[in-house]
């Protein structure tokens, strides 16, 4: 098996950084004790490494998960852009199985660690957004497949490039979205067509919105429908970020800055 | 009724009194075995054994082999057993000095009350510095480590007060430096959060009544904006770029101008 060792060999060879996702405590300490600097990706600090970048999602892809970790670890400074990096991860089960090679010049940067982290909106409001969508994405609404639009952050802006199609069910209500009882009730409401529209600290500011921004030169792939349009449109003109559930193919996209950063499949969830 | 029972047992013969001793001390043991079964239960049914999990008192507890609902339910076993025992003496007439007994009757459920008040006390004083501790969690700040342990000392002061008061010791002195000390809280709580008082009070008004909403464009002293984000205590206002953060107080004292597009 000398061959397959020398590839291995040549996979790690002059690492700058290593990166764990959801390790277990030994194996950080093993790691902390070398040279080479190890960056934990997980969704809670167990292990009380000191170089961590927070999953807000167990990213059940690879390809997202791997994307948000190295994002992350360049936005916080751990590792520079052109390191090479190591990404030992788990592909099947929950063992780390797979380790892939990344050179940090070549990987080009969507903007998912910032969709996150740096959106006007509460990294976790975005997260509990997301877990509304992907929820409803699920199980649609009575199993009937339903599309969604979330519109999250620099709530003020947006009302004011919005109007209502009709009474708004959240006037005067002041709930927040992650609450268990909200999600149901924002689940219910999806039915209603227009956009629900979330302050930055997750408050419910109104759903029934017609959105209009200038759709002008919204650049989003071919074959999307009018709920993504005009989610693309709304976060150029505005500060906000979208989550879109689409109808049709039931996949969950995130917009931001009038481009689509990230597309998952609830399915996978 | 006190009476009638001395006269009854003077009124028996010297064997039935040491049957009927015998029979009472018998079923107190049996009571007291239920007591203590039933207390056990109970803790389980109502949830008080999963509310003392990771308590101090209650590891303290398990270190000596038993746990806080066991203790608990030994003395209620022990109080019930030892109440047997004196009724038993009573009967077979060995209590002489009765005045001294009657005395320790009277004053043996004052000792069980202080003695529950006391584990209660460490128990709820764990508890709520764990659930303070817990909620303090996101504030890395070395000094906001002194508030729980404040909350949970205040709680088995009055704990132990109350138990003091139970069995009789004088507590004056200790009632005086309590109130000295919730004065000062109040006192100090009511200067230091003045302002969120107002701001809340006024909070209150505007997200129930809501004079604007989020989207709205205000002026509110003299800065004018969007509204992004209401709250208990403050409201957002954005224009070009800046976040006016207004305490609710202001939005009440000085009004707030609406435009209409």
């Amino acid at each position: 098996m000398s061959a397959l060792d020398a590839l291995f060999d040549d996979l790690v060879a002059d690492t700058d950084a290593v990166l764990l996702f959801s390790p277990d405590a030994a194996t950080v300490r093993e790691f902390e004790a070398e040279d080479t600097p190890a960056v934990v990706v997980d969704q809670e600090n167990d292990a009380g490494a000191d170089q961590f970048v927070e999953l807000p999602l167990s990213f059940t892809e690879v390809t997202g998960r791997l994307r948000f970790g190295l994002e992350g670890a360049i936005r916080q400074g751990l590792i520079e852009e052109g390191d090479t990096a190591v990404c030992v991860t788990s592909v099947f089960g929950d063992g780390m199985d797979a380790a892939v090679r990344v050179e940090s010049a070549e990987f080009t940067q969507t903007g998912l660690y910032d969709l996150f982290v740096n959106s006007r909106a509460d990294p976790s409001v975005v997260r509990d957004v997301f877990d509304v969508a992907i929820e409803l994405g699920q199980k649609g609404q009575k199993g009937k497949p339903v599309g969604a639009l979330f519109v999250v952050g620099d709530a003020g802006k947006v009302m004011n490039k919005s109007r209502p199609l009709s009474y708004n069910p959240f006037e005067k209500s002041h709930v927040h979205v992650g609450d268990p009882i909200v999600n149901v009730m924002l689940k219910e409401f999806s039915r209603l067509d227009g956009a629900f529209v979330i302050s930055d600290s997750g408050k419910i500011v109104s759903a029934y919105r017609y959105l209009e921004p200038s759709a002008e030169g919204v650049d989003i792939p071919k074959g999307l429908g009018a709920r993504h349009m005009a989610a693309g449109a709304i976060t150029r003109d505005t500060n906000a970020i979208a989550i879109v559930l689409s109808e049709s193919d039931g996949m969950v996209r995130a917009f931001k800055g009038g481009e689509l950063v990230f597309e998952l499949d609830p399915e996978e969830y | 009724m006190q009476i009638e029972f001395q006269r009854l047992l003077r009124s028996l013969s010297e064997e039935t009194a040491l049957v009927a001793a015998i029979v009472v001390l018998i079923v107190g043991l049996l009571l007291a075995y239920y007591v203590r079964r039933w207390i056990h239960r109970m803790a389980g049914r109502v949830g008080i054994t999963g509310a003392v999990e990771g308590t101090p008192f209650e590891r303290t507890a398990r270190n000596f082999g038993t746990s806080t609902v066991g203790i608990v339910g030994w003395l209620a076993a022990l109080f019930v057993y030892v109440g047997a025992v004196i009724l038993a003496l009573q009967f077979v007439d060995l209590l002489r000095v009765e005045l001294f007994w009657s005395q320790v009757t009277s004053y043996l459920p004052r000792v069980f009350v202080a003695i529950l008040a006391l584990i209660v006390g460490l128990i709820a004083g764990d508890k709520a510095k764990l659930v303070v501790a817990e909620r303090l969690r996101s504030v890395k700040l070395p000094e906001a480590g002194l508030i729980p342990e404040l909350v949970k000392y205040s709680i088995v002061y009055i704990a132990t007060l109350i138990a003091l008061g139970q069995i009789g010791v004088d507590t004056l002195a200790l009632l005086v430096l309590l109130a000295a000390y919730a004065f000062g809280l109040v006192f100090l709580s009511a200067v230091a959060f003045r302002d969120l008082l107002a701001a809340s009070a006024a909070g209150i008004y505007v997200l129930l009544a809501e004079p604007y909403a989020i989207g709205n464009e205000v002026r509110v002293d003299g800065k004018r904006g969007i509204v992004q984000e209401i709250n208990v205590f403050v409201t957002h206002i954005e224009s070009d770029g800046e976040v006016y953060v207004v305490p609710n107080q202001h939005v009440l004292r000085s009004g707030v101008v609406r435009f209409r597009e």
